[in-house]
């Protein structure tokens, strides 16, 4: 049991390890360019480029972890992005000069975090399957956004504001600082909080957890407020840094951070998983899109080996499991 | 695991093998981040005729991208080719406003950054070497003188009134389109009227109830000039419903097929045919020309010819 787990969270890891030699070789006779891939600024650039997507990916571990999904992620980011950009140019704020900025992002991750209440809470009260739930939010959601401006892109470019995204402090890009520690702290409070170990409990065995005096809806309320703030930083994070939202930024986020998720072993069923492995996820499919890119390969086949992976990893870990029941039995 | 890595290996091994085939040597490396090959014919073809004009030329090696429309993405793309020091990044931006710092990012690092298609926001400016595109301005203008040349046929260019379906309002290429027909008519044809224009927001059941309007509100209409023929015929399936197509001069300023089938139909005059190749080949070059140092405008535009029901045979279809 114990190599099991080791198999199933180290597994990820090792796939990334085979990613960067198979892109390192292979960019060594296909690549137009002279420096090598694992070159230390390219490395860099790997963390900084996960972080849109793997911050949101953060928050659907825990709420995966719980047995639900959030598929309003992606219209959360926009709408979020909107009103980061959109605030800066209030007159009020603008009164303010740079002072606007923090203010700026707190409308933004505050927008996030009601969005993500809103789902929570009907998720609570109705006892409505988180999908359906989300499925419509993400719908609502987008709609709001395309309400706020129509087909136009809503932008406000802000220098001092791309200045500190762009900025790099112990090498490390803005961005990255974000992605770092919001995982850590995510992964402080799965390991080590009572919150933690109640998502693990529920997503298990709902009922049991019931039982045992753990207060389902609101702890679902908390993850959703969670990752609807996770959705929102992310926006802050990457906008921040390029200063203009189209009305369909976004779309698909949610399939990719459920994607990433996947691929660092959570169960879809729940009661099982890790913030870490997530990470990895993340990097992996950052990875194969920048290594394809790398060597010249069309970037859309990115998806075609990602779904491949994806069906490859749900396999292994279905056959993993058999065998350890087969275990059981004998 | 060894399934998942066989896969991998499998699939990325064939796909770059057949796309990729070129050699390293002391050429000029040219990096192009697309908005979104796959969404329309004008950009499937437009990637086609870059792939097949850099393989053309020896002195080019190429890294073609497409951002799938995700400015994430594109913004990634940017830094990934400054990373890999290419010589030349073409961007065509998937929002005008969003790539200016990864640009900026790129003019630090000394990278000629050329714009194509569609130009990013005046702020971005002055980190562009070029951009390389249509001239609205001239498929306005070009529209103007097709409708007046025609009318002159006709003998009405005393007195010919003119109705225009504008594109979104706010766009770049609805105000300049419109701009350039607005200028160049009184020029060319000075007792022709505007008598009103509305916008039909690149629409073609918008221009449709637009028109339909326009018909009810004037007897007399003798042209009618839209943005892209996408709306021309919308327009000229609102006057064939009221029975007045006969009596109207239809002008577009970009060729799209089913304008151009409406030519062959003999119901819709002319536009300006606008090419995806044109385009494709313009920006390849424009970088060449940037990279070898020569004097290359900012604005640097590719040529739009008209097209007519007189000349249509001279053209292909177009794509879109």
């Amino acid at each position: 049991m114990n190599k099991e787990t080791l198999i199933k969270q180290g597994g990820i890891w090792v796939f990334i390890l085979v990613e960067l030699a198979f892109f390192s070789i292979a960019g060594e006779f296909l690549s137009v360019t002279d420096v090598a891939f694992m070159d230390y600024g390219n490395m860099l650039l790997l963390l900084k480029q996960s972080a849109p997507i793997g911050i949101i990916a953060l928050g659907m571990t825990i709420v995966m972890i719980n047995g639900n999904i959030d598929l309003s992620v992606g219209a959360t980011f926009a709408l979020a992005a909107i009103v980061l950009l959109d605030s800066m140019t209030w007159p009020f704020m603008q009164a303010l000069g740079d002072w606007a900025i923090p203010l700026a992002w707190l409308f933004a991750l505050l927008t996030g975090t009601v969005l993500g209440a809103i789902n929570g809470l009907i998720v609570w009260k109705t006892g409505v399957d988180a999908f359906i739930v989300t499925l419509g939010a993400m719908l609502g959601y987008r709609g709001l956004v395309f309400m706020y401006n129509g087909e136009q892109p809503t932008s406000h470019l802000n220098w001092t504001l791309v200045d500190f995204a762009e900025a790099q402090f112990l090498g490390l890009h803005t961005a990255t600082w974000f992605l770092l520690g919001a995982a850590l702290v995510l992964w402080l409070v799965m390991t080590r909080t009572v919150h933690g170990r109640n998502a693990y409990a529920i997503g298990n065995n709902r009922e049991a957890a019931v039982n045992a005096g753990i207060r389902v809806g609101p702890h679902f309320l908390w993850n959703f407020m969670l990752i609807g703030f996770l959705a929102a930083l992310s926006a802050v994070v990457f906008y921040s840094e390029s200063g203009s939202v189209n009305p369909n930024d976004g779309m698909l986020y949610e399939l990719w951070a459920i994607t990433a998720v996947v691929l660092g072993g959570t169960k879809l069923t729940g009661g099982y998983g890790s913030i870490i492995s997530t990470l990895g996820g993340v990097i992996a499919i950052q990875l194969l899109r920048k290594g394809l890119g790398h060597i010249g390969a069309d970037t859309e086949t990115v998806n075609l080996v990602i779904g491949l992976i994806l069906i490859a990893v749900l396999f292994l870990d279905r056959q993993l499991n058999r065998r350890g029941k087969e275990e059981l039995k004998t | 695991m060894k399934l998942t890595f066989g896969a991998v290996l499998a699939t990325t091994t064939a796909i770059s093998g057949a796309a990729f085939a070129a050699s390293h040597s002391d050429t000029m490396t040219i990096g192009i981040t697309q908005n979104n090959v796959g969404v329309d014919s004008y950009q499937t073809t437009y990637e086609q005729a870059f792939i097949a004009a850099a393989e053309a030329n020896d002195m080019v090696e190429t890294v073609v991208l497409d951002a799938g429309g995700d400015v994430a993405r594109q913004i990634a793309q940017m830094e990934d080719l400054i990373q890999q020091e290419v010589d030349a990044i073409i961007i065509w931006p998937t929002n005008g406003e969003a790539v200016i710092p990864a640009v900026r990012k790129a003019s630090q690092a000394g990278i000629p950054v050329i714009v194509t298609n569609s130009n990013i926001a005046e702020q971005g400016f002055d980190f562009v070497a070029s951009f390389s595109g249509p001239d609205n301005i001239t498929q306005g203008s070009r529209s103007a003188e097709i409708m007046c040349d025609r009318f002159k046929d006709l003998g009405i260019d005393g007195e010919a009134r003119v109705v225009q379906i504008s594109g979104q309002p706010g766009y770049t290429t609805a105000i300049e389109r419109a701009q350039g027909f607005e200028e160049r008519l009184p020029e060319v044809c000075p007792d022709v009227t505007l008598v009103e224009t509305q916008p039909g927001d690149w629409n073609r059941e918008k221009s449709q109830q637009v028109m339909e309007a326009f018909l009810v509100k004037y007897d007399d209409i003798d042209g009618v000039y839209s943005g892209d023929d996408n709306m021309g015929v919308g327009a000229l399936n609102a006057a064939k419903a009221a029975g007045r197509a006969g009596d109207i001069t239809f002008v577009g300023a970009t060729n799209f097929a089913v304008g151009y089938e409406a030519m062959a139909a003999g119901d819709y005059w002319g536009s300006i045919y606008q090419s995806p190749v044109d385009d494709a080949e313009a920006a390849l070059q424009t970088a060449i020309d940037v990279l070898n140092g020569e004097e290359v405008p900012f604005l640097n535009y590719f040529d739009t010819p008209k097209i007519t029901q007189d000349n249509m045979d001279e053209f292909t279809k177009p794509v879109f």
